[in-house]
């Protein structure tokens, strides 16, 4: 370990004041990450260190830049010729693992395999859902029919890795895990995987696009924050991804480490009932005795609420800076990021003026429910935000709650304020109205995860519009219209925008991501080329 | 006929009615010949005061939201508050709650759920170890192997199960610990009760066609009392650290109403920043109180055990 950092030093010494190429020295770089791999078969479980892991054995179609945004991947360009058919035109050359050419037929069988994976905890079928047909021109020209105009299918096909028809039909998922499988045309070659501890790779001498710095790389899994920290301190890994947002501020004034950091695309947020207009759940009056209505549908109690959540304090103090202060779902840059749209200014006076214009002059009480294990310092939030609402009158209990715990409640309609989080995998404001914020309906797919069953349908139809219009410009300008009519009518209130965090040893370079994928590829010495997309 | 002068004729150190040393005030001179036992009670005592008037003595309500600044969020020990009207002798946690009220109003909920579920334990454990010695039999067989079966359980994942069975709250917690607990009382007395209920004096309220509750709990319960007040005591030290262990797991208590192992859980994550007093401090009147309970328990065998008696 301490030899391959000398050498990167020495490589990006040489490299930087000598003008030569990189040393022939093999080198290594060892990875630790906070969140399990759970498969190797990249149609398994849909889940960001998968994706992490498929983007470096496998590749898609298309792909996302460090901000976010789509560009090609084992496609070279697309286009729509017709309402409803996308053409994919592929690169050409491009080999896999074992030396097989990646073909039109080869995307044709990965589009068939994605819904049949079986027992997948988290599928991928919902990217492949809107294609009706795979049409195969010639080896290098796919088409993709769909049953109307569906604009975001480079985005849906981004999460999809490509696979080989030749070595993967009847392939199962634990032929992957046991790595007799794992073959794709990613920049790294499978070396061995041991579930719940660590991924060997080894560099693809044959990928088609930038070399990768690294001739090995270890991929260790370490889910304790505190061990991963030391794990770095130590000098054990190189880098590690997730840091604890309380050892930030530390690390940044420790010369053994540097700190990479990007606006992430998740977003958290409080949803409200509005299931109930009768009375919601948890709100009570001060006496504790049903209201008989549910004040959550009163948009001057929504704005006084959101106007008492001091969002600067959140992100300073519980977040200790890991966070941006956000009135939206995406952060600045993002397609369908809407500009000017900011959180208000916290005024507790204004918000008890207009909770008494509502007609609760004395406030009332309620009970705000979060996860404690899933988002960062998810109960550290509520609590928080607890205060700041007790302070204009809101009694508010706070109740943390593992996650599987806390969902089943908040999917039945069971609560009355709760705090949740989006990851925006697509990069694109769609995705968060769709399922957010949209009327629920389970025939449209529409409100999958609406759990306080909003609804606006000025906001639905300015959704249904963009989904039909693939003109990029004109899409992006209805997706941040009905981004604007929500948020004024607080649909939704969200808080902050987590910042994506890794830690390098001096003399690497890391590439940062906003979608949190975190991949070998974005790792370099210092002063080498960027290597990846 | 007085019921308790017959277990104390049955004692054949204690004369009924003696004046100069009842079998009490021999047991409390006892008692306070150990210095660290005194030590172990005055202690005690005063965290058990600390805890009856926190709301009169602590500078903040921890419980109160309204009264938490998260803009005092993990400040050192000694710092004011931002208006200015007290100090964080202890420093504060990550929601800006004072340290100092907040051991206060931990160690209220620390030490009640531990002796209430001790107590309630006592109660059901010490009935079922009485009924299993004196009926015997069947009844007998079917209370140890529960018991059996309860005590080859490791206390803590039985607590856990329950917990996730009944959910969050301070009452499930007590009634986790009960559940977990009354075995230890049950084995204990029921031991005791099969050595008692074999004497003359039990015979003799047999003989009298006294109803059977009588016999069991005026003359054979008291004469069981002894080793029941020991581990009482040391189980009542046992479940305020497996509450700790449970709120610690955050399990147990709410989160904005932290016992002493939900605030050392609470700045457990900051250990490796510096920020130790969000633990630190905590976790040593977690240690006090379990010490302090623990020596005046130790003692109180010795003192009750006649096999210990010089």
């Amino acid at each position: 370990m301490k030899q391959s950092y000398r050498a990167a030093v020495l490589a990006a010494v040489s490299a930087f004041g000598l003008g030569i190429a990189m040393p022939a020295k093999a080198q290594n770089v060892t990875i630790a990450v906070g969140a399990q791999v759970t498969s190797l078969d990249p149609h398994y479980h849909a889940l960001s260190p998968n994706y992490a892991v498929a983007e470096m054995l496998f590749g898609a179609l298309a792909g996302f830049d460090s901000a976010g945004r789509i560009q090609p991947g084992l496609a070279e360009s697309w286009r729509p010729v017709a309402e409803n058919v996308w053409e994919f035109k592929l690169r050409p050359n491009v080999r896999f693992h074992n030396g097989n050419a990646f073909t039109a037929e080869d995307v044709a069988f990965t589009i068939s395999r994605v819904p049949t994976v079986p027992n997948s905890p988290s599928s991928y079928a919902l990217y492949t859902r809107a294609i009706q047909s795979v049409e195969v021109v010639d080896p290098l020209t796919v088409r993709f029919h769909t049953e109307g105009p569906y604009p975001v299918l480079p985005n849906d096909l981004a999460q999809v890795a490509m696979l080989d028809k030749e070595t993967h039909e009847g392939a199962a998922t634990e032929d992957f895990n046991s790595g007799k499988v794992a073959i794709g045309a990613g920049p790294f070659r499978f070396v061995s995987f041991r579930s719940g501890d660590r991924l060997e790779l080894a560099r693809n001498d044959d990928y088609w696009g930038p070399k990768p710095a690294w001739e090995r790389v270890s991929y260790r899994i370490i889910p304790n924050d505190g061990a991963r920290t030391a794990a770095i301190l130590a000098g054990d890994v190189d880098m590690i991804d997730q840091v604890p947002t309380t050892d930030i501020a530390r690390l940044r004034n420790d010369n053994r480490v540097r700190i990479s950091e990007r606006n992430g695309l998740r977003v958290i947020f409080l949803a409200l009932d509005h299931q109930h207009p009768e009375g919601s759940p948890f709100i009570t009056d001060n006496d504790g005795k049903p209201l008989g209505r549910n004040p959550l549908l009163d948009l001057r109690v929504r704005q006084a609420l959101n106007m008492a959540i001091d969002r600067n304090a959140i992100v300073g103090r519980v977040m200790e800076g890991a966070a941006i202060p956000t009135a939206q779902f995406l952060p600045q840059g993002a397609f369908g990021y809407v500009p000017g749209l900011e959180p208000p200014r916290p005024d507790a006076e204004a918000a008890r003026k207009l909770l008494a214009e509502a007609g609760y002059p004395n406030g009332f009480r309620m009970t705000l429910h979060g996860p404690n294990d899933r988002y960062i310092n998810d109960a550290r939030i509520i609590q928080a935000i607890g205060q700041m609402w007790t302070r204009i009158g809101v009694r508010t209990a706070v109740e943390g709650q593992p996650w599987t715990t806390f969902v089943a409640r908040a999917g039945r309609q069971e609560l009355s304020a709760f705090l949740v989080g989006w990851g925006t995998a697509s990069g694109e404001a769609s995705s968060p109205l769709r399922s957010l914020t949209a009327t629920y309906s389970r025939d449209r797919g529409w409100g999958g995860s609406n759990r306080g069953r909003y609804s606006n349908p000025a906001a639905d139809a300015k959704l249904e519009a963009a989904l039909r219009e693939l003109d990029d410009a004109k899409r992006e300008a209805l997706l941040q219209e009905a981004t604007r009519i929500t948020m004024e009518d607080v649909g939704i209130m969200p808080i902050h925008i987590q910042k994506n965090v890794w830690a390098t040893r001096p003399g690497l370079e890391h590439d940062s991501r906003a979608d949190e994928l975190t991949r070998a590829q974005d790792v370099r010495p210092a002063g080498a080329q960027p290597a990846a997309r | 006929m007085s019921a308790s002068s017959l277990p104390q004729a049955a004692t054949p150190a204690a004369p009924a009615p003696a004046k100069v040393e009842t079998p009490f005030r021999r047991f409390v001179s006892e008692f306070f010949e150990s210095k660290t036992a005194t030590v172990g009670l005055i202690v005690f005592t005063l965290l058990v005061l600390i805890a009856l008037f926190a709301p009169l003595i602590a500078p903040q309500n921890p419980y109160d939201l309204a009264q938490l600044d998260i803009m005092d969020g993990r400040l050192e020990p000694g710092t004011r508050n931002g208006m200015d009207t007290f100090t964080y002798w202890l420093g504060t946690d990550d929601q800006g709650r004072d340290m100092l009220s907040g051991i206060m109003y931990g160690l209220r909920i620390s030490l009640s759920v531990g002796a209430g579920s001790a107590i309630i334990a006592c109660l059901v454990g010490a009935s079922l170890g009485l009924l299993a010695a004196y009926a015997g039999g069947r009844t007998d067989s079917v209370i140890m192997r529960l018991v059996d079966l309860q005590l080859s359980f490791p206390s803590i994942l039985a607590a856990l199960m329950i917990l996730a069975f009944l959910g969050k709250g301070v009452m499930n917690v007590v009634l986790a610990l009960v559940i977990v607990e009354w075995a230890y009382y049950a084995r204990t007395v029921r031991g005791t009760a099969l050595v008692e209920r074999r004497r003359e004096y039990i015979e003799a309220a047999q003989c009298l066609a006294l109803p059977t509750h009588r016999v069991i709990f005026r003359h054979l319960l008291p004469n069981c009392m002894p080793p029941l007040i020991v581990v009482g005591t040391m189980q009542i030290a046992r479940a305020i650290a497996l509450e700790a262990t449970l709120s610690f797991l955050g399990l147990g208590v709410p989160i904005t109403e932290p016992s002493l192992g939900l605030l050392i859980s609470n700045g457990y994550e900051y250990m490796l920043s510096g920020k130790y007093w969000i633990s630190f401090y905590p976790g040593i009147a977690l240690l006090i109180t379990i010490v302090s309970i623990n020596l005046v328990g130790d003692h109180l065998r010795d003192v009750l055990n006649p096999r210990l008696k010089k």
